[in-house]
């Protein structure tokens, strides 16, 4: 039986106020099931990273009510919000955004700190988020001493080594080369064969055409929910 | 998050930033030190003053001509005393033991070709006694030259060098005011008191300075500068005091205000103490200035720091850090700077009165009090100009931060 894992229920986000309100988000509705490997997708202004910042903890919605793994959190404290961001969530930013005073292996500690994970359990877990994406030999690097891909790598480990129960990534791999945007990707396929849950925002099809679900958004409006990536041509023609 | 891993951090973005901490801290540094070195040197000099004064012995009394009000104002000292008041207090008082009146001025004194300006101290026999001088060569004035106002003069050791270059002074003729004089006597070296060269004296017969040098006199007799008195003991300074104010209204027929003033080593110190306690605020004051500045810097810093780590603050939110953990971070951050600013501050402080304490006769005290208030008010400080900074970083909206590329 499938577990619901996201859920947005008539999401608004407005921005402004009195004459000049403007709908980022009007009317979202959104289930995502535990285990997909989902892209959101939608010209820019069309309310996806708005969508994204909501899923994600960052940014409440105006109204409407969001379920994370069963949890309504649009009603959470700051405080508790920081602390499910820190536990149920993790992020993949298009700019990495590592630490460059720490190594690889403290900035994928990081997490963990604030979980007030022990000292040598934080070790023991970010060699091995480092060695499932296959860094094992890059433990000790600063993110300057790394590639941009290595570095994505980097950021992709320190997201799940509080094995949040979804993986977002906000356009991961706009940084990167068509070489290593591949490497990444691979890394999210096996990431979500061994059971997590990955949505991404993306404006790349071919990156799109790697998931296996697109979510389309136009307007601040969900317009096709469960578009297969191989349908993707209709909608980049539309 | 615990606070050794706050630490941890702290020190880990402090360090990867090593010129810019250095610079944040060395406004406390030198807040720090300046507080405890003002504050060492300024007690140093009390304490200084303090054992000059005791070192006049705990019998001492001085009457200084005027009264207690105008001791305050920069005027002139009226000319009531005179060589006959401390002649009564010597025969009538029985609690004193010694009477040594002072008239005194700065003239020049020549020999041959030599010239120096010299302190020209009148005196009686009892000067030896009452200020503990004593004659190195030669007799000292004595009763009879008072009484016949002889021309003769008892030299201070370095005053005698100058004029006589390590000749033999006895017996030789110098000229004080073109008036000349035989040479009697060479002190003993005395030393400094409160900064004034005591060595550096002429010693003649009080009478020959009123009527030769200085002429002063007064209704009363002859106008003298000031008479220092030895009681007895030291039980009996009060009884003593009473009784040459007694002796003194009755000869000067007063019946309202003193027109003299009679100090005992104990209000001397007690002046003294008063005095070198301003200053020593005074310069902790400017010092505390430069302290506060420091501080000011460090907000400075921090703010700038915020700013620049807007990327890093948003990500440590995005990936589970409250609030409260970036406040915390920050604050920890300014008291790691102010506090390790105010250590390396106090040990420059330190250093700094051990040298002044070698070079100058200031012995200036390292303050244990001054150091911990310096170092508290440091940390204190960082916490304080920490305050804002940290509560800018910890209000960052995640996303913006996130954004600002």
């Amino acid at each position: 039986m499938q577990k619901t894992i996201i859920r947005l229920e008539h999401i608004f986000k407005t921005y402004g106020s009195g004459d000049i309100q403007v709908n980022a988000l009007s009317d979202v509705n959104l289930t995502i099931e535990a285990g997909e490997y989902c892209a959101i997708m939608g010209p820019s202004g069309s309310g996806k990273s708005t969508a994204m910042n909501v899923i994600g903890c960052l940014d409440r919605p105006t109204s409407g009510a969001y379920f994370l793994d069963g949890l309504d959190v649009s009603t959470i404290a700051d405080g508790e919000l920081a602390k499910i961001r820190n536990r149920n969530l993790g992020f993949v930013f298009q700019q990495f955004h590592l630490l460059p005073q720490l190594s690889a292996l403290e900035n994928v500690m990081l997490p963990m700190v604030y979980a007030g994970v022990p000292n040598t359990e934080r070790k023991e877990r970010a060699a091995e988020a480092l060695t499932r994406v296959g860094l094992a030999n890059r433990m000790g690097n600063r993110p300057n001493q790394l590639s941009g891909g290595q570095q994505q790598r980097v950021a992709i480990a320190r997201a799940i080594v509080n094995h949040p129960v979804v993986l977002l990534a906000d356009e991961p791999t706009g940084a990167l080369d068509s070489h290593t945007t591949q490497e990444v990707m691979n890394i999210f396929a096996e990431l979500n064969a061994s059971g997590i849950t990955v949505v991404m925002v993306t404006h790349e099809p071919e990156v799109a055409r790697l998931t296996r679900r697109v979510v389309w958004f136009r307007d601040g409006q969900v317009v096709e929910s469960h578009l297969a990536p191989t349908e993707l041509g209709h909608m980049l023609a539309a | 998050m615990d606070i050794l891993e706050s630490i941890n951090m702290a020190v880990k973005t402090l360090t990867a930033n090593k010129t810019r901490s250095t610079l944040t801290m060395l406004g406390i540094i030198i807040g720090n030190a300046s507080v405890i070195m003002m504050v060492g040197v300024g007690q140093g000099a009390q304490r200084y003053a303090s054992q000059q004064f005791e070192s006049l012995g705990p019998n001492v009394l001085f009457i200084i001509p005027g009264s207690e009000k105008a001791q305050n104002r920069s005027v002139d000292r009226p000319r009531s005393l005179t060589l006959e008041d401390a002649k009564a207090i010597a025969s009538q008082v029985p609690t004193v033991s010694a009477v040594a009146p002072q008239l005194q001025s700065q003239l020049l004194v020549t020999y041959r070709n030599k010239k120096a300006d010299t302190s020209i101290t009148g005196i009686t026999p009892d000067f030896t006694v009452v200020r503990d001088f004593n004659v190195a060569r030669g007799r000292f004035i004595t009763d009879l030259d008072v009484q016949r106002r002889n021309r003769v003069v008892a030299l201070g050791s370095d005053l005698a060098k100058k004029l006589f270059d390590g000749a033999d002074p006895i017996g030789q003729e110098i000229r004080i005011r073109n008036i000349s004089f035989q040479v009697v006597a060479v002190m003993q070296a005395k030393g400094a008191f409160l900064g004034s060269n005591q060595d550096d004296v002429a010693l003649i017969p009080l009478t020959t300075m009123a009527s030769r040098l200085v002429g002063r006199t007064s209704p009363y007799g002859t106008s003298i500068s000031f008479i220092n008195v030895n009681a007895r003991d030291e039980a009996s300074i009060n009884a003593a005091q009473f009784q040459i104010t007694n002796l003194l209204r009755r000869r000067h027929k007063i019946v309202n205000e003193n027109d003299f003033t009679i100090r005992n080593q104990k209000d001397a110190l007690e002046i003294v103490g008063n005095v070198t306690g301003a200053l020593t605020l005074m310069l902790a004051a400017i010092a505390g200035i430069s302290l506060f500045v420091g501080g000011i810097g460090i907000m400075n810093i921090m703010l700038v720091s915020v700013r620049e780590r807007t990327q890093e603050i948003g990500l440590r939110k995005a990936i589970g850090a409250a609030p409260n953990d970036i406040l915390t971070q920050f604050m920890i951050e300014a008291i790691i700077l102010s506090a390790i600013g105010g250590l390396i501050g106090t040990t420059i402080g330190v250093g700094g009165i051990t040298l002044v304490g070698a070079v100058t006769p200031l012995k200036a005290g390292v303050s244990v009090p001054a150091i911990l208030i310096a170092v508290g008010v440091s940390g204190g400080i960082g916490l304080f100009f920490g305050v804002f900074p940290a509560r800018q970083a910890a209000k960052l909206d995640p996303i913006v931060a996130l954004r600002s590329a």
